[in-house]
């Protein structure tokens, strides 16, 4: 019997014309173009409804889209035809964290970890989900985990003084902010945790030291307001306005920003003090041949803490 | 102006410190720890980048290298695109070394699907790892349709098939190597000693004799001729060839073996002895001993004899051909020795009860 060529191409559709087309969907996400992406992806699953990677970039395409519903049923498809796909319990986890389903994304982890249980993904995105959950315990053992495969992961370090900063051991959260700073110094995430810390230790020059360093690489609001406290403390009015200002150019509505902005206007009446070129005022290190050295030795020592 | 290296800033002490900041032109003024990071920075920003990084093919390579098969496999397999055969190749590899032959063979298949033809190759070897020797001479066959003169998969695909026990397709696959790479001498030699192995002595010593042509120094070549010709029952010409053997290595203990094996087809006992007790010398093996046993039976030298049956049975102490070297000669020898053997050994004299109640075989013949 011979079926008609239209009957035998829909049973058995051919498989270069299935990788043309995953192809040229691939392409088009590559290149931006969501749409035509999606509508190439859509003739690949139509071609092969049980096709795993085309759910997968379905489930990316979404996600990019901002679609993340649609992006979790299109993991959630592509996993129950392959469940031991990595990409697709890592993209159905990230999809997840995005809705703040921290839960269910820390037990995708867990799902992934019984497949592969050295993913080092796996274990720091578990970290951080468990870490947004409050569990810092159990997101610092994760970081360990990392570590102890991967040493020289800043990411973990990082993530891991972050966990010890919210559990209270400002030494060890110090400690690790150091290694992930040794291993890449322009780690953006490690010097704003380590304004946090700094802030927290009420360490105004080494707060605003780290905050100028951090902004270097990227601007935010409650930076800047950081900063212009830690300049509030060492009475450097005119720099803590201009911080205060800068917080509430990038957000206006910072009702923090503008209450900083009236108290450094305030001290600018009475102090004011300027650093010149020590970027470093406010860390005196007795000793210390740089300090030995200082111009305005006698005003660090006072703002020191 | 050339820039410090950043183990430079790292270490250097404060007036050094100030030095490259002058140098730099930038800020010297400051803690010191901040001076210090200051430089760094400047380093670290206006260094050259790194000419060469390891991308995730590299870096998977360099894992199954470095012994972490599942950690490759993985990178591997985040490199795989549509067309590229080469990351299945690498995977196949990882899968290999981490011991899944079948997924390796799988992976090397789909490489050689995608255009690789080495995957067939690799597919073969991942095949005879898992014993399948028939399988991998079909896949070096499949390699070898599209590249006929290629050295390594003929010499594979004759190793294979000889493995399998086709050692007459192999041979013969051999003789098309050697035809086809007349400039390489070691396949004329490989062949010579396959021809050996395989029974086709004249052959052997004709293919052994290109490859000493090729390389006189050949000491195992000119051994293999020797050795070759003596089978064909060209005695005198493999004595001639054995002795220039020696002449390259005096301690061969196969070719002295040989040799003796030689003079005692020409009935030159004595030199056979000699030569035969030179090579147990080199080299205690039981095939060598067995040789100088049956060459003393000969020269009328029983006691010798025995000794040489008694060498090879410590050797492998249920040597059939040494029990019956020693049971056809051992009645004339053990009748001058156990006198002397009962007054020098006190312990042989006073045997234990079981001893007694257990007659040894040597004591059944008697």
């Amino acid at each position: 019997m011979t079926l008609p060529s239209e009957t035998t191409g829909r049973f058995l559709p051919s498989v270069g014309r299935l990788e043309n087309t995953m192809r040229a969907a691939r392409r088009a996400f590559d290149h931006g173009d969501l749409e035509g992406a999606l509508r190439e992806d859509d003739v690949a699953i139509q071609l092969k409804p049980e096709y795993d990677a085309a759910w997968l970039l379905r489930g990316h395409i979404f996600r990019k889209d901002g679609n993340i519903p649609g992006a979790i049923e299109a993991f959630a498809q592509a996993l129950k035809i392959n469940g031991e796909s990595q990409e697709g319990w890592l993209g159905l986890a990230s999809a997840l964290h995005e809705v703040g389903r921290f839960e269910e994304e820390g037990e995708a982890y867990d799902r992934l970890l019984k497949i592969h249980p050295r993913s080092i993904e796996a274990w720091i995105d578990k970290g951080a989900a468990l870490h947004a959950l409050g569990d810092y315990r159990e997101a610092i053992a994760c970081y360990d985990k990392v570590l102890g495969m991967r040493p020289e992961h800043a990411a973990a370090w990082n993530n891991k003084g972050a966990a010890l900063l919210r559990l209270g051991d400002d030494a060890g959260a110090a400690r690790c902010m150091d290694e992930a700073l040794h291993l890449d110094p322009d780690f953006y995430d490690a010097m704003a945790n380590r304004v946090l810390l700094y802030r927290k230790m009420k360490r105004h020059g080494e707060t605003v030291f780290w905050a100028d360093r951090a902004l270097r690489f990227r601007e935010a609001p409650w930076l800047w307001y950081v900063k212009g406290t830690a300049h509030l403390g060492l009475r450097e009015s005119t720099l803590a306005m201009k911080a205060f200002e800068r917080a509430l150019a990038l957000d206006p509505k910072s009702k923090e920003a503008r209450a900083g902005l009236r108290k450094a206007k305030i001290l600018h009446q009475t102090k004011d003090f300027y650093r010149g070129v020590y970027e470093c005022f406010g860390t005196l290190l007795v000793g210390d041949p740089g300090c030995e050295e200082c111009e305005i030795r006698a005003r660090c020592r006072e703002v020191t803490t | 102006m050339s820039l410090p290296s950043l183990a430079e800033v790292e270490h250097s002490d404060w007036p050094s410190l100030q030095r490259m900041c002058e140098t730099l032109g930038l800020n010297p003024k400051g803690r010191s720890a901040i001076v210090r990071m200051r430089v760094a920075d400047y380093v670290r920003h206006r260094a050259h980048p790194p000419s060469w990084r390891p991308a995730r093919e590299h870096q998977a390579a360099l894992l199954t290298r470095l012994g972490h098969p599942d950690l490759a496999e993985r990178v591997w397999e985040s490199t795989i695109q549509l067309e590229a055969p080469a990351p299945w190749v690498g995977l196949g590899h990882a899968q290999l070394a981490g011991g899944f032959l079948a997924e390796a063979a799988k992976s090397f298949a789909r490489a050689a699907q995608m255009g690789d033809a080495s995957g067939e190759l690799h597919r073969a070897e991942a095949l005879a790892a898992g014993g399948d020797y028939q399988g991998a001479a079909t896949a070096c066959e499949a390699y070898l349709a599209t590249h006929a003169r290629d050295l390594r998969a003929l010499l594979m695909k004759s190793s294979f098939l000889a493995r399998s026990g086709f050692e007459e397709e192999a041979n013969k696959v051999l003789h098309t190597a050697a035809e086809l790479h007349p400039e390489v001498a070691l396949i004329r030699r490989t062949l010579g000693f396959a021809l050996l192995r395989t029974g086709h002595h004249a052959a052997a010593a004709h293919a052994l004799q290109e490859a000493v042509h090729r390389d006189p120094k050949d000491v195992d070549a000119v051994v293999g001729r020797g050795a070759a010709l003596l089978l064909a029952g060209r005695t005198r010409e493999a004595i001639g060839v054995l002795r220039e053997a020696l002449e390259i290595d005096p301690k061969r203990a196969d070719a002295l073996n040989n040799l003796g094996v030689a003079y005692l087809a020409m009935g030159r006992t004595k030199s056979a002895a000699v030569n035969l007790e030179r090579a147990a010398k080199h080299r205690e093996s039981p095939r060598i001993l067995l040789n100088l046993g049956k060459v003393l039976e000969e020269a009328h030298e029983p006691a010798e004899a025995v000794r040489a049956y008694e060498q090879v049975l410590k050797l492998r102490p249920k040597d059939s051909e040494a029990v019956a070297g020693r049971k056809r000669v051992g009645v004339s020898a053990k009748a001058r020795r156990t006198p002397r053997k009962r007054v020098a050994s006190p312990r042989k004299a006073a045997p234990t009860t079981r001893r007694k109640t257990t007659p040894s075989s040597e004591a059944t013949t008697s």
